[in-house]
């Protein structure tokens, strides 16, 4: 396998890790029955085998070159391996009742990030490497970030300590001047194809108790608006001239700091408005409330209002938090080099 | 993806028996008698395997659904019809996904040219077993690990290669590791304290009122449940055994009744002193059944405290003890049903001498073999050798209780299998009353399968001219 060749495998491998995890989400939501060769489980082995593949040829064919993506990929792959191993004997000891976030889930997660931060390293300026890397911070925290939950303190705090990171490094180490809007539009594809794809399948629970009837596959929530942020970013960092020189890197990242807040928060309050209303009750949002995991236990109005929780509100000193967890975040993300 | 299932996690959930988690039951679903066996799963969510026999020729279809207790009918996932098992055509299987800990009713339905009919059958779904890493698998994690610990290490040297790289790294990784292991630690704990079912430990005293022995089971405090909310089970809150744990010669089953919610109490039958192993029975509105294990030292007798009289076989009293206005201060009388034996340890496999005569006889006494179903058969005669006519005991044939040696495995038993008739009711509340045993017969069956191989007793009680006796067999298991 060319070396090329094997770059592109490995970063369609990575691109399919988020994609067959969103699958599992959406399996696990309609089905229920959660086995180790289920297909989307399947198509995680497929694109982690695919990524360690890819990975060995490069770390083989570029060893010269000291390939540090393929190595951190490929370790990715063997902890995966290992993870899913322990996995098995823990859901055969304890199920789900000591938690969901137990060692083996940690080791999955890390994994994950190894093989998707590692193609990204092999191809830093690449929109589907980058696009897969957002994507997969995106189904990691999926709970937190729910439509109902994106008027709460905790979602803009989340968001601003980690997508400013990932977006100024993709801004500044792409070869084109709208690398990071590339990104988030291959994110947003990405996410969107769960969003649109998956409903055509008929599914319904083999299992109870059934509190959503279901008689399609549950589509992913409708991605965060990334792009807009994004954009800001690659405008303040490539596009406008002079800007590398104006500022030192914390000037630079108070800037792009406080636009990623200003713009996402902005941009995610009122789309997530819209997202739970019945206007966004259709195919392409998949909103208004209506799609709901089979086995969750939620009031009717609970689908449709966004969720009070004690000590969440968005107040103004945390609307300063999150803007300096984004200035933080994307100082971080103006560290990495290529 | 499972953090949504995080919201299904439900607080502790006791377990009705000992070491014997396997359903049994035997009944009619409609006009079609059917011998069901569940095995739960061992970790939720997981498969059930769900068997059931059918006695008659010609079932075209047999499903089954299982629907959460509490959740309401509409909530159960469509029937999974099982697949009839080659090679026997009374025999049909189903595997059925369970996903929440609690308290289900197994709906089993049967159609034939006859007619169709359901039954629901009560199942716990709980954590059963300790979870122990196998050691070879320990041993592949280990070294998995340890290459996984050395190329990260390596790998940051070769990204960062800086003096003190490797240092750092390994401290790094050291301290994720040792989070992980503080984590997995944490979580064993809660799990074995909160999720594994397991028996409800209580605190069992005796007091002396007067010149009867009084035994009182109070609930330990740091439980949540209390014991307001119980249903009768043949008409009783609890059944109570004491087994002698020196020997096993001697037992008791009895019914103390509930001083409030947290206190159970009752008069003590004239039992030899010492030391006895303690399982209480409970069923809970919610359906859910729960055992109690302790121990307690019983006192020497004062003599045989008063008993409240059956007067005829089906359990009317035609006379009792003047009932006191109110709330007796104690408990005055043993129960009727309450019954108790003390005796040698039993001579023979098959044959067991019964008070006044008669002799129970264990007729498929021999070879049993750990999980394999089996029905106990017994029968009565008396001492010309003559069948003697068994009265319903409890509404019942009879009751047995098996023990193994060591205590691990406790059941209660009766001829409808190894459920709480109380819990079937609970789960399914327009289910038909069973309806009461043939007259005249002399012969008691208990579906079971031994969970594990090892030395078992088994005491069969029947009520025979109006006295309740006690068969006690020994068995070996392989």
């Amino acid at each position: 396998m060319k070396s090329r060749i094997a770059q592109i495998a490995l970063l369609l491998a990575a691109a399919g890790v988020p994609l067959s995890l969103l699958w599992d989400y959406s399996w696990e939501s309609t089905i229920g029955v959660d086995l180790l060769w289920s297909p989307p489980h399947v198509s995680t082995y497929l694109a982690i085998a695919l990524a360690a593949l890819g990975a060995l040829v490069l770390a083989i064919r570029e060893r010269a070159a000291r390939p540090l993506g393929a190595w951190v990929a490929l370790w990715g792959a063997v902890a995966f391996l290992t993870a899913v191993l322990f996995d098995r004997w823990w859901q055969s000891a304890y199920g789900l009742a000591a938690g969901i976030w137990h060692p083996p889930q940690l080791l999955k997660a890390v994994a994950f990030f190894a093989v998707i931060g590692g193609s990204w390293r092999c191809a830093p300026g690449s929109a589907l490497a980058g696009g897969s890397v957002l994507a997969l911070i995106g189904v990691v925290a999926l709970p937190s970030t729910f439509a109902n939950r994106q008027h709460g303190a905790p979602f803009h705090l989340l968001a601003c300590a980690v997508f400013p990171l990932v977006l100024t490094a993709l801004a500044t180490l792409g070869r084109h001047r709208f690398s990071a809007t590339a990104a988030a539009l291959a994110y947003t594809l990405l996410v969107g194809a769960m969003v649109w794809l998956l409903p055509l399948f008929p599914a319904a629970p083999l299992t109870g108790p059934i509190f959503n009837p279901r008689d399609h596959l549950l589509p992913s929530p409708f991605p965060l608006l990334l792009v807009a942020p994004a954009l800001a970013l690659d405008l303040l960092l490539r596009v406008r001239p002079g800007t590398a020189r104006r500022f030192d890197a914390w000037g630079r990242a108070a800037e792009c700091g406080l636009a990623f807040a200003l713009v996402f928060i902005v941009v995610q309050w009122t789309f997530s408005t819209f997202l739970l209303s019945p206007a966004a009750d259709s195919w392409f949002f998949a909103g208004g409330g209506r799609h709901w995991p089979f086995f969750l236990q939620i009031h009717p109005s609970a689908k449709t209002t966004f969720w009070p929780e004690p000590g969440a509100d968005f107040t103004p000193s945390r609307a300063l938090a999150a803007t300096a967890f984004a200035i933080l975040s994307a100082r971080l993300g103006l560290c990495v080099r290529r | 993806m499972k953090t949504l299932l995080l919201l299904l996690l439900l607080p502790l959930l006791a377990r009705a028996h000992v070491g014997s988690p396997n359903v049994f039951f035997e009944g009619h679903a409609g006009p079609h008698a059917v011998r069901v066996s569940i095995r739960p799963p061992a970790a939720i969510p997981g498969f059930a395997q769900v068997d059931v026999r059918v006695a008659e020729e010609g079932v075209r279809i047999v499903s089954v659904q299982p629907a959460f207790q509490g959740a309401g009918a509409p909530t159960a996932p469509e029937p999974t019809l099982a697949t009839a098992v080659a090679g026997d055509a009374h025999l049909f299987n189903a595997s059925i996904w369970l996903l929440r800990r609690g308290s289900y009713a197994i709906h089993v339905a049967v159609e034939s040219p006859r007619g169709s009919g359901t039954v629901a059958v009560p199942l716990q779904a709980s954590a059963l077993s300790r979870p122990e890493m196998p050691p070879a698998l320990g041993a592949v994690l280990s070294i998995l690990g340890l290459v996984l610990f050395a190329s990260a290490v390596w790998i940051a040297t070769a990204a960062v290669p800086r003096r003190f790289t490797a240092l750092a790294a390994t401290l790094l990784l050291g301290g994720a590791l040792t989070g992980g292991a503080v984590r997995w630690r944490k979580m064993d704990r809660e799990f074995r304290s909160n999720a594994l079912a397991q028996p409800r430990a209580v605190s069992a005293s005796v007091r002396t009122a007067g010149s009867t022995h009084l035994l009182q089971l109070t609930r330990d405090a740091s439980t949540t449940t209390t014991w307001d909310t119980l249903a009768a089970d043949h008409g009783k809150l609890m059944h109570l055994f004491l087994i002698r744990e020196a020997d096993g010669n001697a037992i008791a089953h009895l019914h103390p009744v509930r001083r409030d919610g947290q206190t159970f109490e009752g008069v003590l039958p004239p039992l030899a002193a010492g030391a006895y192993h303690l399982y209480g029975e409970l069923t809970y509105e919610t359906g859910s059944n729960e055992t109690l294990v302790t121990s307690v030292t019983l006192p020497s007798p004062l003599g045989v405290p008063a008993q409240t009289a059956v007067n005829m076989a089906n359990e009317v009293w035609c006379q009792s003890p003047p009932a006191p206005v109110g709330n007796a201060a104690q408990p005055f009388a043993l129960d009727a049903d309450d019954s108790w034996h003390a005796g040698p340890r039993p001579a023979q496999p098959r044959t067991s001498p019964l008070m006044g005569g008669s002799r129970m006889v264990f007729q498929n006494a021999g070879d049993f073999i750990a999980n394999r179903e089996t029905t106990l058969r017994f029968a009565v005669f008396d001492s010309r050798g003559e069948a003697v006519a068994l009265q319903p005991y409890m509404g019942m044939l009879g009751h047995a209780v098996v023990r193994h040696d060591d205590g691990a495995v406790f059941t209660h038993l009766h001829p409808l299998g190894t459920i709480s008739m109380a819990a079937q009711e609970m789960l399914t509340p327009r289910a038909a009353t069973p309806a009461p045993p043939p007259p005249g017969t002399h012969e008691v069956t208990f579906p079971y399968a031994f969970p594990r191989d090892g030395d078992y007793r088994i005491w069969v009680q029947v009520r025979i001219n109006t006295r309740v006796v006690t068969g006690v067999f020994d068995v070996r298991v392989r």
